[in-house]
């Protein structure tokens, strides 16, 4: 799910980036520094929105370099337990699936799928239920629930089930 | 680089590392004690692997939990998630490899779906439909800023946007909150109506289906959901 969250970072800047553009060099540094990075406590940072303030600058003892406090916006990216959301498949093979949903890679094993889908192998594999009326294959949509989440430094890996009530395919690539 | 310092949470019932930079369970999303540290071994395969690695794990509440060793125990055969605290809670085990029923807790349900509960007050959530606004015209500014080589577009702003506008259901953001806002009067959370918005489900009884946690207040509000289903599918954008 997507937040707007306020985050605060201290920036540290090179005596080089001084002067009237001080500002603009902080903020595309913070730019640069946090949009597409990952922490377990806020997700992924998807976005800088705003820059809500920038404190006094500490001359840092020895060097010429000065810390600033940023305070700002950002939207991040952040999956929690039992949360339902969309996701696209993106391989397929007889442990289960990956998915992604977002920058997030979500895992759906084959024991969290319904019984009645079995594992068919082939140029495209896909689970396909016994009547084949449903099929879940590569870039497939399916809506599934997250029931584990674990991270890295820089990414987040889900654990999903799809079978609980009203979760699965949502729509096949090869009806559209 | 891995960090081995574990601490858990009583009352979720679960042991999960911390780090300087991951210090948050991602169970009950408080934070790990800092000064708690553990050893934590692994058995066979990568440690933290939710895919390969085995072991054992014994967790005890917080009162008991100083410098023991905890094993974490990640299984694909069932996929049981071990939360077992079993010196308070007599020894029951949340599984969630046979149809999602949970029995670790008195109400299951009452630990899902809570993230509001422990999320920091300046945290918004945001309906996939919001984000795909928001993002968007953060994109059109970078394309001014992209001209700059020295700025690159992250991958994960791609993903972020791609993702929000592919799930987004809805063309007018301010309508769907506009509908759902009200049911926070009936109990319902921010997070609850996040979701509710993004998966559009058809009735109420998908609602409760998909949202265990509303359960506990069924008699309650299940009226108003309908109303707000139906108010919503006036809106549902063509396709």
């Amino acid at each position: 799910m997507f937040f707007h969250i306020v985050l605060e970072r201290n920036m540290q800047l090179h005596p080089r980036y001084f002067g009237r553009n001080l500002r603009d060099n902080l903020v595309s540094k913070l730019m640069k520094d946090v949009e597409g990075t990952c922490s377990g406590r806020h997700g992924f940072v998807v976005a800088v929105t705003g820059i809500e303030n920038i404190g006094k600058g500490l001359i840092r003892d020895g060097t010429g370099f000065v810390t600033f406090p940023v305070k700002y916006q950002c939207v991040v990216f952040r999956p929690f337990k039992g949360e339902i959301l969309e996701a696209v498949v993106t391989m397929v093979n007889k442990m289960g699936f990956f998915a992604e949903a977002g920058p997030v890679q979500i895992f759906v094993s084959n024991h969290l799928i319904p019984d009645d889908m079995e594992f068919q192998s082939g140029d495209m594999p896909n689970y396909t239920t016994s009547d084949g009326s449903v099929k879940i294959q590569k870039d497939s949509e399916v809506r599934l629930k997250i029931i584990g989440t674990r991270v890295d430094a820089t990414e987040i890996f889900c654990i999903g089930t799809i079978k609980d009530d009203f979760l699965g395919v949502i729509n096949d690539p090869t009806t559209v | 680089m891995r960090c081995h310092c574990i601490s858990p949470h009583s009352n979720c019932r679960s042991v999960f590392t911390c780090s300087a930079c991951t210090s948050l369970c991602v169970v009950c999303f408080k934070f790990c004690r800092p000064n708690q540290l553990f050893q934590m071994s692994d058995k066979g395969g990568k440690a933290g692997s939710l895919l390969s690695s085995k072991g054992s794990l014994k967790g005890k509440d917080d009162s008991a939990a100083k410098a023991k060793a905890r094993k974490v125990q990640f299984s694909t055969e069932g996929l049981e998630s071990i939360m077992s605290n079993g010196a308070k809670s007599g020894g029951k085990v949340d599984k969630v490899a046979n149809g999602g029923k949970s029995s670790a807790a008195k109400d299951p349900h009452q630990n899902e779906h809570r993230v509001d509960q422990e999320l920091p007050e300046n945290f918004k959530c945001l309906m996939d439909c919001e984000a795909a606004v928001m993002l968007q015209g953060i994109q059109d500014h970078m394309v001014m800023l992209s001209r700059d080589p020295a700025i690159k577009i992250p991958a994960s702003f791609d993903k972020g946007l791609h993702y929000a506008k592919s799930s987004s259901k809805h063309s007018n953001p301010e309508s769907v909150r506009n509908i759902l806002e009200p049911l926070k009067n009936h109990g319902l959370t921010e997070s609850e109506i996040c979701v509710i918005a993004n998966v559009y489900p058809e009735t109420a009884d998908v609602v409760f289906a998909l949202l265990p946690s509303l359960k506990g207040k069924r008699g309650i509000n299940s009226q108003p959901i309908e109303d707000s289903m139906n108010e919503l599918a006036k809106l549902k954008q063509p396709m």
